[in-house]
């Protein structure tokens, strides 16, 4: 069956994503169009719901109402993937600026410190 | 000084110049000077002030990181004699030991760091022998290992969890370590400048042990004693946290 390839394709796809991700213009531009293209899916499989059911009959899923449960479950995979990775970098933004504002205010007090020393 | 320069010039001539460099020391301070201690720092105040009171016997420079704690453990460590670095939220030992070693690595007349666990579990001693066997062999790296004899008793749990980050750090780094979640460990300065640690959680040893392994630099084991404390037991690692330890290092 073309779905059982397909879904397979999609979870390693996921899978590479996790682990090799990288921030960069492309990256986010493949992103947005994946929304588009899952926006204009939708409106698509709304207003002609016999088109799900014919394109499901094609990968050999069966019904419309399956198909949209699979892609449903991908997509949600990959949105996590994508917020862990994201959430990653968030926290080694946090890291560099708590750890500049350390390294500051100890500079500070060094020079504080040797400043008093001198005058002593 | 910059810190490229006195990286080159290694260690040795410092210990001589020591009173030189810096206006308070007396002659008769034959404390450690060239050596920085880093003590990682978390909600220890139960036994902060002994730990530090012994590293500043033997070592004139402590360096404590506290990671945010809401007890009074910064207090204490000042008034025990260590130079505290505050992080204004809790990163992580990971996250704090880099702090730490950005610090030192600022220093004009460090010439090695010493990591050292803020819970007791560590001989100051042991942190001695190290640091003067990395000078006698112009050693990189010296790991603590306490699995090098028989003192320590980890129980039979301890053991089991330990030897899985062993294998692990093994398979990941091709380092042969008999003990890859040691605290203690000596860097001199060139080791240190090949260390950037990303993980901010407990996964940072075997991301140093990863780290220094592609830097191929001389490194060696160094038996000591890790010291189970009723209290150090209570905050070990669990089994199900190499998981963790694994994921991190694979997903970055």
């Amino acid at each position: 069956m073309i779905s059982q390839w397909v879904i397979a394709a999609a979870l390693v796809l996921v899978g590479v994503y996790l682990l090799k991700a990288r921030r960069s213009a492309n990256q986010q531009a493949i992103r947005r169009l994946f929304l588009v293209v899952a926006l204009l899916g939708g409106f698509i499989a709304v207003l002609f719901p016999e088109y799900t059911n014919a394109l499901a009959g094609f990968l050999g899923i069966g019904r419309g109402a399956d198909l949209l449960l699979y892609s449903f479950v991908i997509f949600g995979l990959f949105y996590a993937v994508y917020q862990y990775r994201r959430q990653l970098w968030q926290e080694k933004i946090t890291t560099d600026l708590a750890r500049s504002l350390t390294l500051t205010q100890a500079a500070l007090e060094d020079l504080a410190s040797q400043h008093k020393d001198q005058k002593n | 000084m910059s810190i490229a320069s006195h990286r080159e010039d290694g260690g040795g001539w410092l210990c001589q110049n020591n009173y030189v460099m810096s206006p308070t020391a007396s002659p008769e301070d034959t404390r450690e000077r060239g050596a920085w201690v880093v003590v990682p720092l978390f909600n220890e105040a139960e036994v902060i002030t002994e730990v530090i009171r012994g590293l500043c016997q033997d070592f004139v420079h402590v360096v404590c990181v506290d990671d945010g704690s809401v007890d009074n453990s910064v207090e204490l460590a000042q008034a025990a004699g260590a130079r505290v670095l505050r992080h204004p939220i809790n990163l992580g030992q990971g996250a704090a030991l880099q702090t730490g070693f950005d610090y030192v690595a600022s220093q004009p007349d460090a010439t090695h760091v010493i990591t050292f666990d803020a819970d007791g579990q560590h001989r100051v001693v042991d942190a001695r022998e190290m640091l003067e066997l990395a000078r006698r062999k112009r050693l990189s790296i010296i790991f603590g290992s306490r699995f090098l004899d028989k003192r320590t008793k980890p129980g039979f749990k301890k053991r089991i969890v330990l030897k899985v980050a062993v294998l692990m750090t093994r398979a990941i780094t091709g380092l042969r370590l008999t003990d890859a979640h040691n605290g203690l460990r000596v860097l001199s300065m060139e080791a240190l400048g090949h260390i950037r640690l990303e993980q901010n959680g407990m996964s940072h040893a075997s991301e140093i042990v990863h780290q220094l392994a592609k830097a191929k630099l001389s490194w060696r084991e160094y038996p000591v004693e890790v010291l189970y404390t009723e209290y150090s037991k209570r905050k070990g690692q669990s089994l199900l946290n190499s998981v963790n330890i694994l994921i991190d290092l694979l997903v970055r």
